[in-house]
Order: C-alpha cells, then structure tokens, then sequence
C-alpha cells in the first residue's frame, strides 16, 4: 500500500494568516494570537511486542484581546476565518466581563522586548519519520534486549510555534525531537535506558536497549536494604528528575513574589556547592526548545544557581516588572502559573560516571526515580520512589542490586552536598508533555536520605 | 461530522482492517481563576476532530486529525491502516476482541443548569466574594477561587455497526487560601484541594457549595497552621476524611486493578501492580469492611457514561468483596486474559485524539455504617487528617506515601489540637487490612478527580471516586524525614 502523506504544514504565512482576519479586531484594544501545532507519532512496545501504535495531529490557536486593562483568552483548533472571528468574539465578550487588572503590563512590542530569533532544532528526517522507521527501530531494540519483557517508546515529533499581536510581534520557531526508552525485566530484576534528541540519527536505540538489559540482568535477586542515610550516584535520569522537580518548585518569579519560591528568602546566599551551577538555556546544544515564550517576549539563558549561589528566577513581562528585573522571556501562558523554566540545564563537570562511583566507599547507585511529588516547596522537599537499577556501591564499584527505597529529600539540602559532577549531560523530555527539555550529569552525593524500602 | 466519521470507517475496512471504530468529538471549556480582587485567568476553548482506530493484520493502528472534511477522514484511515501493518511486524500473537453487542443508542449527563449559560459577570461576582472574604484574614496571602467546565459530544461509530452518540457536562469549582510566614507556607482549601470538587453536573454543584459561606474558616484554617505543631513520627490510629479517601482508593485500588497494568502494558511509563491474574478471588486486599467497585452507572460522577470508548456499556463490577479481590477493571483486548467473555467497560480516550487506555470510571469505596463521629469516638489516641495534599507510590502500587493539609490529634474520641503538614506511609494490602472502619451513607459522597495521568503520549483523565471517611489502626504517620 502506498504511504500516506505526512508531516506538519506550518510556516510564519500560516501564523499571519490565521490571525489576520482578527488581528485589528473592532472594539478591541490589542489582540495576540499565539498558535502552535504538533504531530506526534509514538509507537509503543510491551512483554516484547508493539502493543500500541499512534499518530495525532492538532493545531489550536489561542486569541487573547485586550480592552482597556482587561483581556481574556479563547482557543480553538480550526484556523478559518469564521471560526478565528468567532474565537476573537468569545474572547472580546469575557474580557468585558472581566475585572480590570492594574498589573497588566499590555501587550508586548518589539520596541520595547526586541525581536526574538527561532532556535529551529528541527530535524527533517525526525519530523518525516515513517511508521515503517518506528516499527524497525522498536525491532532493533527488542534483538537488542534479547529479552521475552522488554516495554518503552519509540516517538518521533515535531512541533511549532508563532505568536503575532496587534503590537508588531511577530515571530515563529519550530523543533523535532526523538525519543526512545526500554525497561527489562528479568526474573523480577528490571533496568533502564533512553536516549532523546532533536534528530533521529543522534538516538542510540541499541545502547539504551543494551543498557537497559544489561542492568536487569544485573538485578535479579535484589537483597534489602535498611532505610535511612546513603552516599549515592545518581545517574543522570535521576539527576534531570530532580532538577525538573527544584523548577516546577522555584524557579518561577511567580513563585518568588508569591513566598513559596527558595529564592523567596535566600538570593544571593549559598545554597549547593560550588560546583553546582543550574541554568534556564534553550540555547544549550543539548536542549529542545524554542527561543521566545508565549507571549512573543525573546528568551535569554537564565543562571538561577552560579557555583552555589542562588542568583534570580525567571520571568515574564509581569514579575520582571514587579521584581524590577529584565523580562526573561518564560511567560507560560497562564498568569495564574507565571514565568516557567521549562529549559533546566544542570552543568556538567569533569568527572566520568565510573570516578564518581570509585569514590564512594560505601553507598547507592539509583538509576531513575519513580512518581516524584512535593512536599514542601520553600524547603524544595520531595519524596519518590527508586526503580529500574538500584545497587550497592562498596569500595569503589557496584555491587549488589538492592530493593527499592523512598527517598525523601531536599533538593537543595542534596545539592549543598554533592562531591561530584559528572561529565556525562543528557538531554530528557519532561516527565508527562512535550514542552521543553532537562539536561544533566550524574551527580555523587553525600548523604542522600531514603526514609523506606518496598519490597521489589 | 457523522458523514465525516462514515467516510473514515470505510475507508478503514477498504483499508484491510477486520476492525475499526472512528470517534469525533466536539469539546468546549472555560475557565476562571479568580485571585483576591482580581481576575487572574479567563479562557474559553473549544477543540473538534476525530479519531480512528484499526486492527490490521492483527495489530493496532491509530490516526487523527482536527481537519474536519470527508477526505482528512479516509486519509487517517489509510494512515491508521499503515501504522497497523508496520505494528504487525513485531507483534507475538493477534489481538482478539471478546465480543460486545451492537450498541445504538445516546446518553447526557444529568445538568440542571447549563453551566455555560450563567454570564460570566456573576461567575466573577461569586468568586471575587469568596476571595474578598479569605483576604480578610490575617497571614493570608494568596486567596483564589477557580471555576472550571466542560462540555463534550462524542460520536462514535464502529465496523460492528454501533452507533452511539454522548455528551457530558462537568463543572468543577473551589476556593483555596495560602498563608505564609517566614518560609513556611501553608494551603487550605475547600471543598477540595487542585481546584475543588467536581462532579459530572451543571452550575447547581457552584450553586450547593456555598464557596463565601466557607470562605472565612478555610483561610482561618490555613493562617493556624502557620502556629499549629508538627504532625508526630509515630504508629498510631489514623483516621482520614472523604477527601483523602479518595486519593486512597485512586492510588492504592483504582490503578492496580487497571488489567493492562497487571498484564504489564504499562511497565515502562506508570508502572505495573503488586496484584497478579491468580490473585483473583484468592488475594487478601483488605480487611472485611473494604468493598469496593468499579461503577460508571452512579449519577454525577467523573467517570459516569453510558459506554466506554470502544462502544463497551459503562457497568458496576465488584473489584473488592469483604477484603478478597475479585475483579479487574478491563478491555475488549485484555478481558480475556481473567476468563472474561465480556469486558467491563473501562476504556477511555481524552479528547478526540488519543488511542483508548483502561481508565477508572468511579472507583468506589461502598459505605459502611455510622458518622465521621462515631469512628473518631472509637479512638482514644489517633490523628485525624484532612484533604489531600501530596501523594507517590512505588511502580506495582505497593509503597505509598501520602500527605494532608491539615491534621488534628483524637484523644479520648475527640479532636484536640491541630497539626500540620500531615503524612502517612504503609504498605497497600497491609494498610488496607488495618482499616476497622468506614462511616455510613450519609458520609458518603462521590468526589472526582480531574488530572490522573496515564499513557505515551501522555492522556489526562477526569475520574471518579464514592468515599466516606474510613478508620486505620497502626498506621506510621509523620515520616517527611
């Protein structure tokens, strides 16, 4: 049968087109139109075998209009005229409906924010990656594996972004990204790999199926462990996990002005050690992004920890004014949620993997964490659980698997203890969407706290 | 849309598929976040498309698109029919389907008031008052208040010959106070926690909740915790309202008892179960007075419908009998793996674009007897904990950790002092097996959660829970660090 035509059909004329019926809508004080559109096709393998296999397309288009100091937004999925001049009219009367709102800093223009430039990490081949490639890839994996349970993803997306307003803001940007993941079990023992990139070429599906194997053979027979406080590796799933999660707690100006941000009370103070330094940078090699935030405003690289010292969060056209900082470019589309760092990068060090695990005399290699929640924000306490690889480290080499703990832990309480920074970066796609990425090392740690053990 | 829908369906058998549903969906939402005064978000959506599902060759295949014409529908048909032949080369066996009757028919929730049709400016009236009121209190300094609704139709369609046509409006509201002193930060909320309490209803749940009436006490309540004491580390009598029984179900119950979890479809992302195909009518999951089903029929609930996504009727199972597990929520595909001729209806999709997963519907804890007093009255030491806060639980469902917003200590059978940042840890069977007590009809309540995360890609899922406040002994409480 032949192939059916594929891929995403979006351009800046797409962008200016869909707004144009609207953009100088009557009555209104200011319209942005921000659109954005995705296909995302993911094929999904289990005990061995592709057991779900999807292609989705969609596009929305979100208006927000302006009148006087109040705005609102509508969205809808069909970009014709009607439809967007119906969108626009929705918007118009709720804004109306609204309540004046003294903080709005307007609409931005590019006199006043600058022009933003696309990063365009676009891949053509990702973005035209057939069922056939996914299908094949999820076979070289599962020859790889050599495994009767072997279950993760082959994904391949691509996704773009433009925002024009009333105001001259105009820009777009677009990326592609490929992700695989593979999770063995043998005999109860179970391990993990994945790779991720903006290209389809660059992903290693042989080496994260072999990973993955190779771990689960080595954690068959897990003893138990105690409880309590352990020098530990985090390899750099774990590691990314973590910075995600001191994000999603801090890193926003929202949060700052709110109280419930680190950088609330301790900017400027020494928060990790000095060879912890965590950035909001798209413009990374390694990360997946675009160069502007949903409200047009260009992203700067934003350092939020600089060899330990908490510096400044990110932020949007809002808090930047109400912290008398310099607009970052992070608006997350909701002003109830505020600036987002959705680009973390914890910089790498010198050291390789297998120096920091000779380091440890006695400790814990974690591999991943699982179902990571918070606990107390200002503090950056979270608790999850280990998975998927977690052993004994004695004199200097792994050891043992043991079974898995929960830990329960400051994130910055573990940053002012780390003794190692890995050389190791990779790049991961957030735990649940598609937006952004996080980029880190392994880290050595020490004393990491695990307040129980499960029994697998 | 319907002529749309037919287009692709027989595109799909042209396509080769021995089966094939389409389903499309016309989904509109607003919603309101009120913060102090002001009016911190106000967003109305709307998104429409279809989607369609093939098995080919013995596989599955899935395609779909927001484009809305006759020939986007045979296009993602033959795109569907493609993916199901490239899924076909590593496939181990055929998927078969246990059979389902042929279903024609519709079904609506249950609205009293079309939440939609209430103007804006009251909704915002209504809010700002509660928010206005929780100001008022000293320490407070975030008051907000969210509204959130949702209306869907769904047309669904399949080579069987169903026919089926649904249209849900849910509505979803609540008020929420933070309190911060230092770098201590506290929340209250009312009468949930993540943006309230919803319900498979129209404006009137808005209406009952009565937000400005509680809104003094809920801000009142996060200020004190500011002062209150630390919930102790210790192994005690635990006693939790409706609220985080809800949580406790959904986590401990609903997701292990998933059959594609058991069978291991979802080992790599969400994890599998503790629970295993063999388990059935012989594991252990709870003490006699835990009875829990799984009921998409109860009016009101999130996951209340008349059929699942691949044309299955909604139904009541028992998962749970007097402690003994004696069912699995399940599929077309998966029913079989238990004995099943039938499945019990439980696949969902969110929105039009997304393959169908087994998915709770309302996954209730049925009542037991007696009010919240008479569990506390039964207790001379305990702690007493109230609306969920934080949850994690390992990859088989087994090692749980779960968080409050706020605490009280039982003594002699009354509530004393007030604590704060209440938590609670146990084992899933072992934990279920110390529960004494469930209080009564009247207690009872069908709550719903908006946001359980399932799937690659990622779906998000509105489901349902019928608790009432319920009584665990020895349970280890405070274990933060």
């Amino acid at each position: 049968m032949r192939a059916v035509e594929r891929g995403l059909s979006f351009n800046p004329s797409v962008v200016r087109q869909a707004a144009a019926p609207i953009i100088d809508l009557p009555d209104a004080d200011g319209v942005e139109v921000v659109l954005t559109a995705s296909e995302t096709a993911l094929t999904r393998y289990a005990l061995s075998e592709i057991i779900q296999n999807t292609v989705r397309s969609d596009v929305r288009a979100y208006v927000r209009v302006v009148t006087g100091d109040r705005y609102a937004i509508a969205a809808t999925n069909q970009l014709d005229a009607a439809s967007m001049k119906a969108t626009a009219a929705r918007a118009l009367g709720a804004a109306r409906a609204s309540r004046p709102d003294p903080d709005f800093p307007g609409l931005p223009s590019p006199e006043k924010v600058g022009r933003a430039d696309g990063v365009f990490r676009w891949d053509e081949e990702t973005a035209t990656a057939t069922p056939e490639q996914r299908a094949a890839a999820v076979r070289t994996i599962l020859g790889t594996a050599a495994s009767s349970n072997a279950a993760g993803v082959f994904e391949t997306s691509s996704h773009c972004f433009g925002v024009v307003n009333s105001r001259g803001i105009d820009c777009w940007d677009r990326f592609t990204r490929c992700v695989t993941t593979c999770l063995v079990d043998e005999d109860g023992g179970t391990g993990w790999g994945e790779a991720s990139s903006h290209a389809i070429s660059a992903v290693d599906v042989e080496g994260a199926a072999r990973r993955a194997a190779d771990k689960a053979r080595s954690a068959r027979n897990p003893v138990s462990a105690k409880a309590g406080d352990y020098e530990v590796v985090l390899e750099p799933s774990a590691s990314a996990m973590l910075m995600e999660y001191l994000a999603y707690m801090g890193f926003g100006g929202k949060q700052v002005l709110d109280g419930e941000s680190f950088l609330s009370s301790r900017a400027g103070e020494v928060v990790a050690t000095p060879d912890i330094s965590i950035a909001d940078d798209v413009y990374d090699p390694l990360s997946v992004g675009i160069g502007f935030d949903l409200e047009g405003v260009p992203k700067r690289a934003v350092t939020v920890i600089d060899k330990g010292h908490a510096v400044a969060p990110v932020t949007d056209l809002r808090t930047a004014s109400k912290l008398n900082l310099a607009p970052s470019g992070h608006f997350s589309g909701s002003v109830e949620f505020g600036p987002y760092a959705s680009n973390v990068v914890l910089r790498s060090g010198t050291r390789s993997r297998e120096e920091l695990i000779a380091g440890v005399k006695e400790g814990l290699l974690v591999t991943r964490f699982h179902y990571v929640n918070l606990l107390d924000r200002p503090a950056t306490l979270l608790t999850g659980m280990t998975r998927d690889g977690t052993f004994r480290i004695r004199d200097g080499e792994v050891a043992e698997p043991v079974n898995n703990f929960r830990f329960s832990q400051s994130v910055l309480d573990a940053l002012s203890a780390t003794v190692g920074v890995g050389s190791d970066s990779r790049a991961f796609a957030p735990d649940f969407g598609s937006f952004g990425s996080n980029v880190a090392p392994s880290l050595r740690i020490d004393g990491f706290h695990f307040a129980s053990t499960t029994t697998h | 849309m319907k002529d749309l829908l037919r287009a692709a369906l027989d595109a799909a058998t042209d396509a080769g598929a021995t089966y094939a549903d389409v389903r499309g969906a016309e989904i509109e939402t607003e919603s309101l976040s009120v913060r102090g005064p002001q009016v911190e978000g106000l967003d109305r959506s709307t998104s429409t498309g279809f989607g369609v599902r093939v098995l080919v060759d013995g596989a599955w295949g899935f395609a779909s698109s927001a484009r809305l014409d006759p020939a986007e529908g045979v296009r993602m048909a033959q795109l569907a029919a493609q993916v199901a032949r490239a899924s076909a080369t590593a496939i181990s066996k055929p998927v078969e389907l246990v059979p389902e009757p042929v279903h024609v028919d519709s079904w609506s929730s249950p609205v009293s008031k079309d939440p939609f049709a209430v103007p804006v400016e009251d909704k915002v009236a209504l809010f700002t008052s509660a928010t206005a009121e929780m100001s008022k209190v000293k320490d407070i300094r975030v008051a907000r208040a969210t509204l959130d609704l949702l209306r869907q139709q769904t047309w669904f369609l399949s080579s069987e010959g169903s026919d089926i046509d649904q249209t849900f409006v849910q509505t979803g509201a609540g008020i929420e106070a933070m309190a911060v002193s230092g770098d201590e930060v506290q929340i209250r909320s009312y009468p949930g926690s993540f943006r309230g309490h919803y319900a498979g209803a129209g404006y009137e749940l808005v209406e009952e909740m009565d937000l400005t009436g509680h809104a003094q006490q809920t801000a009142e309540e996060a200020a004190a915790l500011l002062r209150a004491k630390t919930c102790p580390a210790t192994e005690t009598t635990l006693v939790l309202d409706g609220h985080q029984m809800m949580l406790q179900v959904h986590e401990s119950v609903g997701h292990p008892t998933e059959l594609d979890r058991v069978l291991g479809m979802e080992a790599a992302f969400a994890g599998t179960s503790f629970v295993d195909i063999p388990d059935l009518g012989n594991l252990t999951y709870g003490s006699e007075l835990v009875n829990i089903v799984s009921d998409a029929t109860v009016p009101g609930g999130l996951g209340s419908y008349g059929y699942d996504d691949e044309g299955v009727e909604g139904q009541r199972v028992d998962l749970i009998r007097d402690g003994i597990l004696v069912g699995f929520q399940s599929s077309r595909e998966t029913a079989a793996a238990t004995g099943a001729e039938r499945s019990n209806g439980t696949m969902r999709a969110e929105g039009w674009e997304n393959f169908p997963l087994i998915r709770m519907t309302n996954v209730n804890l049925l009542p037991g007897e007696g009010s919240l007093e008479d569990l506390l009255a039964d207790v001379d030491d305990g702690i007493y904990m109230a609306t969920n806060k934080s949850w994690s639980i390992d990859d088989k469902r087994k090692n749980f950790q779960f968080g409050c917003e706020i605490a009280w200590q039982i003594k002699k059978g009354r509530l004393t002092k007030m604590l704060k940042d209440p938590r609670y840890t146990g084992i899933t069977p072992v934990f279920w097996a110390s529960c004494d007590g469930v209080a009564g009809p009247e207690e009872w309540r069908v709550r719903g959660t908006p946001n359980c995360g399932k799937g690659q890609p990622g779906q998000t899922m509105r489901v349902g829970h019928g608790t009432s406040p319920a009584r665990f002994r020895g349970v280890s409480t405070g274990v933060s660090q």
